[in-house]
Parts: C-alpha cells; sequence; structure tokens
C-alpha cells in the first residue's frame, strides 16, 4: 500500500463534509452519511490487513524529511481504533436517519467534520496536529450538541464549550512547554525523551489536557452534566468518539515518551482509581437513563487508564480490548435509551415503569447490555474486566504489587456497585406497574401510574387530569432498534472471537509500548 | 522578563473574567486567556531571536523560529472561531446577568 493513501482518512471526509453543506440534494447527504463511514472502515480493515506485515505505515504530509513533515503513521492500534468508531458511526448515523435528526441543514456535514476529526487525531503522529485535530473534531460538536437535544442543551453547550476552550489552551501551554524543552513536538522524536524533567513536565500537562477532555476523575465534571443533554444519536457519536481519541492519544503519548518507567505512579493510581469507583457510584443517583450511562462512561476511562498505571504489554492489551467493549457497549445502551425516548417522549427513571411486558425487543437488548458494562458473559465486557484484572495481578516490573492489588479491589467494588445501579435502572424502567399517560389540559405526559412514589395518585396530585391506560400500539418499532441491536451484536461477536482479538491487541500493544518500530518508520 | 509579566497578568486576567457569571464576560475572558497562550507559544521559539525567518535573506544565527509563529497562527484561527461561536451562546438562551430567587421567583437586575 502506498504510505500517503493515510491522508485519504481525512481528506475523503473532508471534502464530502463540504459537499454535504453545499449540496442540498438529500440522496447525495444520505448517500455520504451512509457510504463515508462504512468506506473509513473498511480502510481501516485494509490496514489491519496490511499491518500483518508491515507493523508500520508512515508518511510525510507535504514530501519535507521525516522529523520536519507533518507525519501520519498507521499502527495497529490506530487501524483498530478507526475500524471500530468508523463502524459505530456508521451505525450512529443509522440511527440519525430513524430519529430523522439527518434532516437538519447541516447535520450531514458536521458529522463528516467529526469523522475527519477523529480519523485525523487516531493517525497523527505530532502533539501540535493532534491539538489541531481534536479542535476539528471539537467544532463540528460545538454545533452538534447546540442543534440537538432539548432545550437544556443550550446551557450544557456553554459548559461543553468553556471547558473544552480552556483545556485547549492547557493543550497548548503543554505543547509550547514541549517545544521549548526538546525542539520538537514530532512523536517519534520524543521518543524516551520522558528522563529528561524538562520535556516530562511539558508532556505532563499536555496528558492533564487530554485527561479532561476525555473525563477522568477529578475533572470529570463537565461530561455528565453535557452529554445527556444532547439528543441521543449525538451522545452516542460523542461517547464512542471524542473520549476516546482522547484516550489512545493518552496511551501512545506515555507508551512513547515514558515507556515502562512509571513515574508519578502514585498521582496516575489515584486517578485510575477514584475514576472507577466515582464513576461507578455516581451511577447508583442518576434520575434518567442517560444520566447513569454517562458516569457509567467516566468509569470506563478509569478501567482503560489501568493500562497507563501498570505499563506492562499485557496492561495495554486490557486497555485496548476494555476500549472496544466499552464503546460497543456504550452506544448499545444511548441508543436504546434513546429509542426510548423517541417514542415514550422520557428517559426519566420514575417516568418509566413495566415496559418488560411491552418491549420484549428492546428489553433483550437492554439486559445483555447491562450485563456487558457489568461485565458478566456472554458480551464484550466480560473479556474487558478478565483481561484487566490479569494484568493488574501480573503487574509490571516497576510497580509494587500494592498498586496491582488495590485496582483488582477498585474494580471488583465498582463492579458489584455498577451492578446494582444497572439493577436499579432495570427494576425502574422495565418492571412495576403498567404505565399511563396523563392527560391535562393540553399537555400530555407519560408517568408511570401505580408507583410508589404517587401512590397511584399521579393524575390528581398537580394540576388535575386523567390518567388512561398507554394504548396497545404505543410501541417501539423494531427498526428504532436496528442500531442498537447491531452494536450488541458486535459485542457478542467480540465475546466469541476473544482469542483472535486478543492476539490482534497483544500485536496492537507490543507495537505501541516498544516505538523504535514506530520511530524508524516515521523518522525514516 | 516583560514578557513573561505579560503572560502572568494576562493569565490572572483570564482566568478572573473566565469565573465570571455573564457569557460575554467568560468569552472575553476566553479571548484573554488565548493571547496568553499564544505569548507563551511564542516564548518557547526563543524571543531573543527576532530576525524575520526568510531562508536565503536573513542570517540563520538570527532569524527567529518559524514553527511556534505557525503554532500561533493555527492557534488564533482556532480560538476566533469558537470566540465567535461562544458570543452567539451568549447572545440565545438565558439572560445570565439575571438571577431567580427560587423560593419566590422574582428576578433581579445585577
Amino acid at each position: 500500500m502506498n504510505p500517503s493513501l493515510l491522508a485519504l482518512f481525512v481528506v475523503v471526509p473532508l471534502a464530502t463534509s463540504a459537499l454535504a453543506a453545499l449540496v442540498r440534494v438529500r440522496a447525495v447527504q444520505v448517500g455520504f452519511l451512509v457510504l463515508v463511514p462504512l468506506l473509513s472502515a473498511a480502510g481501516g480493515v485494509g490496514l489491519l490487513l496490511e499491518h500483518r506485515h508491515t507493523p508500520v505505515i508512515a508518511t510525510q504530509l507535504g514530501g519535507f524529511p521525516g522529523g520536519i513533515a507533518i507525519p501520519f503513521a498507521s499502527d495497529t492500534l490506530a487501524a483498530v481504533m478507526i475500524t471500530v468508531t468508523s463502524l459505530v458511526t456508521a451505525i450512529v448515523l443509522g440511527f440519525a436517519r430513524r430519529t430523522g435528526e439527518d434532516r437538519l441543514r447541516f447535520f450531514p456535514a458536521l458529522a463528516l467534520m467529526l469523522l475527519a476529526g477523529v480519523n485525523g487525531g487516531l493517525l497523527t503522529g505530532d502533539i501540535f496536529n493532534l491539538f489541531v485535530f481534536v479542535e476539528v473534531m471539537l467544532l463540528p460538536s460545538y454545533a452538534l450538541l447546540a442543534m440537538t437535544g432539548t432545550w437544556r442543551r443550550l446551557g450544557a453547550g456553554r459548559t461543553f464549550l468553556v471547558v473544552n476552550l480552556v483545556t485547549s489552551s492547557v493543550f497548548l501551554v503543554g505543547i509550547a512547554l514541549v517545544y521549548a524543552a526538546a525542539g520538537t513536538v514530532t512523536l517519534a522524536s520524543l521518543a524516551g525523551a520522558g528522563d529528561d524533567p524538562r520535556i516530562a513536565f511539558g508532556v505532563w500537562i499536555v496528558l492533564l489536557a487530554l485527561a479532561i477532555k476525555a473525563g477522568a476523575v477529578p475533572v470529570h465534571g463537565w461530561l455528565p452534566s453535557t452529554y445527556p443533554a444532547t439528543s441521543a444519536t449525538v451522545m452516542a457519536l460523542f461517547a464512542s468518539l471524542h473520549s476516546k481519541v482522547a484516550l489512545v492519544a493518552m496511551l501512545r503519548l506515555y507508551a512513547v515518551v515514558f515507556g515502562e518507567s512509571h513515574p508519578l505512579l502514585l498521582v496516575v493510581a489515584a486517578v485510575v482509581i477514584a475514576s472507577i469507583l466515582v464513576g461507578s457510584w455516581s451511577s447508583f443517583g442518576e434520575s434518567t437513563i442517560r444520566r447513569t450511562i454517562a458516569f457509567q462512561m467516566v468509569a470506563g476511562v478509569g478501567h482503560i487508564l489501568v493500562a497507563v498505571l501498570i505499563a506492562s504489554a499485557a496492561a495495554y492489551t486490557a486497555g485496548l480490548i476494555y476500549m472496544v467493549h466499552h464503546i460497543l457497549t456504550v452506544g448499545v445502551l444511548v441508543l436504546a435509551a434513546g429509542a426510548i425516548e423517541k417514542t415514550y417522549g422520557t428517559g426519566h427513571l420514575v417516568r418509566l415503569a413495566g415496559l418488560l411486558k411491552r418491549e420484549k425487543l428492546l428489553a433483550t437488548i437492554m439486559a445483555l447490555a447491562l450485563l456487558s458494562i457489568v461485565g458478566f458473559p456472554p458480551s464484550s465486557g466480560f473479556w474487558g474486566k478478565v483481561s484487566l484484572v490479569v494484568a493488574s495481578a501480573q503487574g509490571a516490573p516497576g510497580v509494587p504489587p500494592a498498586y496491582g492489588i488495590a485496582v483488582i479491589g477498585a474494580i471488583v467494588v465498582a463492579s458489584i456497585v455498577s451492578l446494582l445501579a444497572m439493577q436499579r435502572l432495570w427494576h425502574e424502567v422495565f418492571w412495576g406497574t403498567k404505565m399511563t399517560l396523563v392527560r391535562r389540559g393540553h399537555a400530555r405526559q407519560v408517568g408511570s401510574g401505580g408507583s410508589a412514589g404517587s401512590g397511584g395518585e399521579g393524575s390528581t396530585g398537580d394540576g388535575g387530569g386523567e390518567s388512561v391506560p398507554l394504548p396497545g400500539s404505543m410501541r417501539i418499532p423494531a427498526v428504532d432498534l436496528w442500531p442498537a441491536g447491531a452494536l450488541l451484536m458486535l459485542s457478542l461477536v467480540f465475546f466469541v472471537l476473544a482469542g483472535p482479538i486478543w492476539q490482534l491487541a497483544t500485536k496492537a500493544a507490543a507495537t505501541v509500548l516498544d516505538p523504535s518500530l514506530y520511530v524508524q518508520a516515521v523518522l525514516g | 522578563m516583560i514578557l513573561a509579566l505579560t503572560i502572568g497578568v494576562l493569565t490572572g486576567g483570564g482566568i478572573y473574567l473566565l469565573l465570571q457569571r455573564s457569557l460575554v464576560r467568560i468569552a472575553f475572558g476566553v479571548g484573554v486567556l488565548g493571547h496568553a497562550v499564544n505569548l507563551f507559544l511564542l516564548t518557547a521559539g526563543g524571543p531573543a531571536y527576532r530576525g524575520e525567518p526568510l531562508a536565503d535573506r536573513m542570517d540563520p544565527a538570527t532569524a527567529a523560529d518559524p514553527l511556534p509563529q505557525a503554532f500561533v497562527l493555527t492557534a488564533i484561527v482556532i480560538t476566533l472561531a469558537v470566540t465567535v461561536f461562544l458570543l452567539a451562546l451568549a447572545v440565545i438562551g438565558r439572560n445570565d446577568d439575571t438571577w431567580r430567587v427560587p423560593e419566590c421567583g422574582t428576578e433581579h437586575e445585577r
């Protein structure tokens, strides 16, 4: 394969994004929305096939010599992530067509631009270009956030925007420090540079900025307060793309700069364990389906960052496996919540009840996804947690065993708490009495008639109105559930094909942890 | 030293504005903080070298490092675009300068 074709992963989505903004023919826009993510996923599979014999493919944009040019480099990690994120994007955009959001004036253009930024962020071999691609990814997100979802999105959009702007400033300060100390921001030239404390300081600032963008505790507060205020489609896009690009960048930057030297072990351990515990604990107290899932995302960040804490080949393998699992499972849950919201008009736990009898397919999908996020078979979550625990138990030469034990303890406690939280979600949404429709004046609202809080008097409690049973015809159409179902199938396939996937992840971890091949390919 | 002090003052002012309630002031804060970061990026190239970085006309020994300048250019463009969007968000939605007392629901001008 010609390495310069790597640029197409960014060029094609950007070009089609511009075209989709200009050409207002619906067939063309839908064609782009369907084809471009699938093409990108196919390209990712092509890269994976290529990486069977060439570990790293690199190209210098503009043809300048290595070290000066802007490098694009793909290794197994990048190829896996491009494949997974593009595939998930394709499925989520399928859900956007069900909700009608793709009819919004600029939605197709913005979604494709988002994909361009994600692909660029995964492929770039230069910290400053990572910043640029993260911004390319964030700019359409601001607009997507402002045009979909409830009115609360405007407040959430402010938080999202200001947090990301300040984080970008922190990111730039880190880049300036790295450049001032090392004279370069090319990742390959920084390999093993963590021994110099001045460079290490700059890299830590960059890692801090990436941690904010990923949503790790204690800098996670913006994530659960903004993501659920958007529509389910946009939240699914953000959940599978944004924080994961930041996490991949963290894994790669840490591995290239620090290798297996474990600086600031205590700080990293505190962040990892706090994220795992706070995320799962907080998901217990939330009032809507998607807010619960948003806190599970914070917990997921902690699980993935175990890779950085232990920093062994096994830990990186586990981190990658968990990341792929998390993208798939959170996608299922958010899209299923979106399907509920589309039909029943609410995602509030108190207003939903007794869906088990009405929605068999939805209940099956949700049950498997909830088991997956807790870590039970038969889905990807099981292997995600098993690999993390195994890697933590094995430990690494520079990490005292106490840290591994603490991580395992945190994972176990978090799993139990998550199980209870997910059980609560299941109990509120799928069990209980039949849902009723409360008609009051002009407003129509869906409420759970016989729930304990309202004591069956919900209809007369405030403002009057009569409580009527939901019409039997009010069901979630099966086509609304195909995106969630498709992602769930991927998660189940992940469980069955764990062997080959594990080998692939091991290979990806080996290439990331031993940057010599990467350096050789980029610097030439 | 002047440069360091300027960056310090701009950062302080930017953070003060960011902590205000009104989104317009936050937008100004983002702008001021952006300037501080841009100056910081320029410092990374070694501020003592001031010559224009034109390869065939200047002595490379005195020429400024062009790369931080390119960084700053990119950062300025991004900050500008986002600031415009931030100001648009400040216009739509509710008015930040009024605040509502929960019990009686009356509004006060600040």
